[in-house]
């Protein structure tokens, strides 16, 4: 039978349920009680059909007994499978909490490169798997063993010599089970990658499902699906051909058992070394003997299982937690510098050597072509990534160096895709909890949302569903805006925050950020440079690195590619002018 | 028709074995004969498993007892046969069951997954992705459990169980008849409450579906979630969503448990009634010895395959409350038909007529929509956010169907077209990109027929024909660079992608709803010059807020409050734009 691989002693099983020894203990105590008793049943058997062969009567009172004992071994049974649910439920509760906290402690790199996707199957999967080993592994291991053992002890008591020959099914059996076991395993490796495979392009049709309409791609995405759920299949058979031919054998084995027992039994009978009662006891608990042997070798199974899952559940628990976290916190000025910061992913740098300052209250641009690192550049000034190096500075001190809850409280971050949440405008512009309603007003007012959210039949407490697909585009973008600036912010950080509202609403809404946040720095990443013209500095950024920067005025004298942007832009802009 | 799966918890309507069969019999019908020559096997090996304790006990009775061991011997021959039948019977029993299992299952996933496919849009705007992923992952798979496994154990038992109980009464019908009062009590007590069971099954599902749909939101949103500090967010709302798991997860154990020890109570009763009951009968003659161990051995090949069946039976119900959730998606119709509308003739190739449209119990978005637009002009819809503007172009590829009015495409009613011609015709770049997992490559070509079998110089060919080839220096590895759904790429080089999906498609219709919104003006200016190669005929309808996209339109149209206006001008546009209300 396997063994649970001994290697990495964190990632054991049993050790997971220290915590919860009390309620093992209470299942060991039951699930023994009630097997025992259980075995007690075949005997009272015996001692009646005896009786009667010897006396021609049975005592009244072994029929009580024989009540007693199923009463009993009922209760006990009925206690234990509350226990067992309790127990097993508990684990996987106390688990996916564990987990989850360990989750939302990591980075945002770290969520990235270990996929969501897999962290949602670590989430459910895998600690189902483990609450099944807690359900049924312990208690059927207990019994089952306490059978066995039970069993042969009774066996052997009735007449050994055919209790040895009877009990060589044992090894027979375990060798069958773990030889085929063996094989299933890594088919069951294989069937999880395929299910994978599955989800994946069952979450690709859900979440595309509008481009999929579009394009009129269901059939191709149909066909994806059928090879992958074709490959499911195979490997669903060829484990189903490892099982269709370990039960007939496991069966078989056993059948010979009892065949043993008739001949061999008979005998022994026949030359008066046993009784026909004992012959009947030895009939009944033949069954006792292998159903157990069984159990355990499908348990066996579902242990390996669990442990596999258990192993991928620690390794995440045990990921170190990302970079010391600094404990310095003041109301920032707002000074903001970027010194000599390079980021590379792979090998490719996506910024390179990039140093600029932002002096408090004062307003900065990003601009530059796509995929030119603007966004990653807001992302770590919010902490969200690293630098590989170089450093970044809030009045003068390191990033690093601040405790992140004290920093994220004073920088608003619109992001460029809409992410709203599944729940009401209210918790979704006051996302931070120490937002106040005064503060959320404001926020409200500033980005042009009063008129909006009076349209909506319960105002502030409509829950948007995820994805926001009862939003447009741009009321998704303002709703973004009010939480950001609901933190009453003292640094502004805005992610192409202009590519979905009209001109007229965004002049009017950074209008109203001027007037109702005074102070406040702003870094803008931007396509377009007629609202930027009046800003203190202007970064004009390519492929990673800084090619200009300096004002307006200042880069349409010094820098070429400057004026070729500014130049397509500017075939309309004397109608914005003119709109000013 | 309401797309909204998880309305309320339908009260616990109680469903017998029969119905619950007959529910699930549709997923079988295609397996009768595979079915026919499994059941054989299954009563052959059922048969003899029931037969062989006979057998002993009969040894038992004529040989044994009196001694004659060349009985004993011939028995166990005998014995030895059958037990070589059971052998190769059980291999077919569950070779043939097992595949039944695997089958099914194989078709009930792709019914899903093409149900999926054929609902509209709005069935995804109505539901959590997480939940209905849930509902396809974990549901299919109660179900495959189910098929795969308890299936077969499900009806070997029921067989054994009833050729036992046969047995019983035909061997002694007084005995019999006793021995089943327990199980007939059990069985009496597991219906009663069967739809209990079922209800707290389905609640603890969906308190799956929900816990995952947590998890998938807060995982795909983890930016926002540290940058605006709440990494609690994530720990509160999971906290939640796993305690509400864990209530209902135990609610359905318990209930789901209890059957175990009632049915150990009544076998261990059953032997009671037949020791007690099998003696006196004996002492009056009417039984013997052998006969007697023959009986209690046929009690457990009664009350052991109930007591399985006991199990089976809630993982029968899980699979039921899973095949309830499934067959709610499969219940949905798609209300997007190709209708047979008769054509009203329309010359222009798009033509909107009296056209309103709310979403599902809204209130208009918008209403008495009238316009046409005619081949190779470019129109554009301007106007302040929430106008309107997606819902019309949306209209226009009938991702949904306008509440009253209707939509001509080249002269027909936009509904009479089957879904490949429509969207050959219109070429619709959505707001949100999306992309597939693999290359960039995979994402242009995709579900395009003309390219799906080019060569790599060929399609190059062609992206360079078309002016597509500048673009994709935006990405390091070309056509080769990884592309995924998630935050790997910028925003920008997403819409990018769809712009060149797009093109290679060469539709007559081209929608672009702020298709460029987050692409610099300077690449953008090279997408201008990719549409103005295209064919003179295509009709081009662009929905943007940066002035420069639209410049070049032959028509503005202003949209506001669900309703449009024709701008004479770029300048009547701005003015509007200015002066003109904000949507509602």
């Amino acid at each position: 039978m396997a063994k649970p691989p001994k290697q990495a002693p964190q990632a054991n099983l049993f050790a997971l349920l220290k915590p919860y020894r009390g309620m093992v203990v209470a299942l060991f105590v039951l699930t023994v009680l009630g097997n025992g008793l259980n075995l007690i049943i075949p005997l009272l058997i015996a001692r009646g059909i005896d009786a009667y062969t010897k006396n021609g009567t049975v005592a009244t009172m072994l029929y009580i007994e024989f009540f007693a004992a199923a009463f009993f071994v009922f209760i006990f049974t009925y206690l234990q499978s509350i226990v067992q649910t309790y127990a097993s439920e508990r684990v996987a509760r106390d688990l996916r909490a564990e987990l989850s906290a360990k989750i939302s402690r990591q980075s945002y790199a770290y969520i990235q490169t270990t996929n969501p996707a897999k962290l949602l199957t670590n989430l459910t999967g895998d600690i189902d798997s483990v609450k099944l080993f807690v359900s049924q592994v312990i208690v059927s291991m207990i019994s089952s063993v306490l059978m066995i053992v039970g069993a042969s002890v009774l066996l052997i008591s009735i007449d050994w010599k055919l209790a040895l020959v009877v009990l060589t099914i044992i090894p027979i059996i375990g060798t069958v089970f773990f030889v085929i076991f063996g094989k299933v395993r890594t088919l069951f490796k294989s069937a999880r990658e395929v299910i994978d495979w599955l989800n994946k392009v069952i979450n690709e049709s859900i979440l595309g499902a509008a481009l999929i309409r579009v394009l009129n791609s269901q059939t191709a995405e149909h066909e994806k699906f059928v090879k992958a759920n074709a490959q499911a299949k195979d490997v669903g058979m060829k484990i189903l051909s490892m099982f269709a031919a370990m039960i007939p054998i496991v069966t078989f084995v056993s059948n010979l058992a009892t065949l043993t027992i008739l001949a061999l039994g008979g005998y022994l009978v026949i030359s008066d070394q046993m009784t026909i009662g004992g012959l009947a006891a030895f009939n009944n608990y033949l069954f006792l003997l292998i159903f157990p042997i069984f159990i355990l070798g499908f348990m066996s199974n579902i242990m390996a299982q669990a442990q596999a899952s258990y192993a991928r559940v620690r390794e995440i628990l045990d990921t170190p937690e990302t970079a010391p976290r600094g404990t310095y916190s003041a109301t920032l000025k707002g000074d903001v510098a970027f010194k000599d910061v390079t980021l590379i992913y792979g090998e490719k740098p996506v910024v390179k050597d990039v140093s600029f300052d932002v002096p408090a209250g004062t307003r900065t641009a990003i601009i530059g072509p796509t995929a030119a690192g603007k966004t990653q550049l807001l992302h770590l000034l919010t902490g969200l990534i690293t630098p590989t190096s170089g450093t970044i500075t809030y009045d003068g001190r390191d990033i690093n160096d601040y405790n992140p809850t004290s920093l994220h409280a004073q920088i608003g971050f619109v992001f460029q895709d809409s992410i709203i949440f599944n729940m009401s405008i209210r918790e979704n512009i006051a996302f931070n909890t120490k937002v106040t309603e005064e503060a959320m007003r404001k926020a409200i007012e500033t980005a042009e949302l009063s008129d909006f959210i009076e349209t909506l039949p319960e105002k502030l407490d409509t829950v948007v569903s995820e994805r926001g697909a009862s939003l447009s585009g741009g009321q998704k973008q303002r709703v973004m805006l009010a939480r950001a600036l609901a933190l009453e912010p003292k640094v502004l950080l805005l992610d192409d925050f202009t590519a979905r509202v009209d001109s007229q609403t965004e002049q009017k809404i950074l209008a109203n950020v001027r007037a109702n946040y005074p102070g406040i720095t702003l870094i803008s990443v931007t396509q377009k440079i007629s609202s930027i013209e009046e800003y203190n500095q202007i970064v004009l950024l390519m492929e990673g690195e800084i090619l200009a920067t300096g004002t307006h005025e200042e880069l349409l004298k010094t820098s070429p590619e400057y004026v070729q942007i500014f130049d397509s832009q500017r075939s309309t802009s004397h109608y914005e002018l003119h709109a000013e | 028709m309401n797309y909204t799966l998880n309305k309320a918890a339908q009260p616990g309507q109680k469903t017998s074995a029969v119905d619950a069969f007959k529910k699930l019999w549709p997923l079988l019908a295609e397996e009768k004969r595979v079915l026919a020559f499994a059941a054989i096997a299954i009563g052959v090996n059922s048969g003899l498993t029931l037969v062989t304790p006979l057998v002993v006990g009969h040894a038992i009775d004529t040989f044994i007892v009196t001694k004659q061991f060349g009985g004993v011997l011939a028995s166990s021959g005998i014995l030895l046969g059958m037990y070589l039948v059971i052998l190769v019977a059980q291999y077919l029993q569950t070779t043939l069951m097992g595949g039944v299992g695997q089958r099914t299952l194989f078709r009930l996933r792709n019914a899903v997954f093409n149900k999926l496919q054929e609902l509209p849009v709005a069935f995804f705007n109505a539901n959590r992705a997480g939940d209905l992923i849930s509902r396809i992952n974990n549901d299919t798979d109660k179900l495959n459990q189910f098929f795969s496994q308890s299936l077969m154990q499900f009806l070997g038992n029921a067989f054994v169980m009833l050729g036992a109980g046969v047995f019983l009464i035909a061997l002694n019908p007084k005995l019999g008849g006793a021995a089943l009062i327990p199980a007939f009590l059990t069985l009496l007590l597991t219906q009663l409450t069967s739809g209990w069971v079922k209800q707290r099954n389905a609640k603890s599902m969906k308190a799956l579906g929900g816990m995952s749909g947590e998890i998938q939101e807060s995982l795909a949103n983890f930016k926002v979630i540290i940058a605006f500090d709440r990494r609690d967010y994530f720990r509160e709302r999971f906290a939640e969503a796993n305690k509400e798991n864990y209530d209902t997860s135990v609610r359905a154990g318990i209930a789901n448990n209890i059957f175990t020890p009632i049915y150990q109570m009544a076998q261990s009763m059953a032997q009671l009634i037949v020791l007690a009951f099998g003696i006196a009968l004996i002492a009056s003659g009417n039984l013997s010895i052998g006969l007697l161990v023959s009986y209690l051995a046929y009690i457990n090949n009664f009350y052991n395959p109930m007591r399985q069946l006991a199990a089976f039976w809630a993982n029968y119900q899980t699979a039921l409350a899973g095949w309830d959730r499934i067959a709610e998606i499969l219940s949905l119709e798609t209300d997007l038909q190709p209708t047979t509308t008769e054509a009203r003739s329309s010359s222009s190739l798009l033509e909107f007529r009296d056209v309103a449209f709310h979403y599902t119990e809204g209130k208009d978005v918008i209403h008495d929509l009238n316009f046409t637009l005619e081949r190779g002009k470019t129109y554009a819809l301007v106007g302040p956010t929430g106008g309107g503007k997606t819902t019309t172009a949306s209209l226009m590829a009938r991702l949904f169907d306008p509440t009253s009015g209707t939509v001509f495409l080249d002269g027909k009613d936009i509904r009479a077209y089957s879904s490949a011609e429509r969207t050959k015709k219109v070429g619709f770049i959505l707001q949100e990109p999306f992309l597939f997992n693999g290359t960039v490559r995979d994402n242009v070509v995709y579900s395009n027929e003309a390219l799906a079998n080019v060569s790599s110089a060929e399609l190059e060919k062609q992206l360079k024909d078309m002016g597509l080839s500048e673009l994709l220096v935006r990405f390091d590895k070309g056509l080769d660079t990884p592309a995924s759904s998630g935050d790997g790429m910028s925003l920008g080089q997403k819409q990018l992608i769809a712009f060149i999906r797009a093109m290679l498609r060469k539709p007559e219709l081209l929608i672009l709803d702020e298709a460029t919104a987050n692409i610099d003006t300077i690449t953008e200016q090279l997408l201008e010059d990719v549409l103005d190669k295209l064919p003179a005929e295509t009709t081009r309808v662009v929905i943007a807020h940066r002035l420069n996209t639209i410049e070049t339109a032959d028509e503005i149209f202003f949209v506001n409050g669900g309703s449009l206006t024709r701008a004479g001008s770029l300048q009547d546009a701005v003015d509007m734009l200015l002066h003109g209300k904000r949507a509602s």
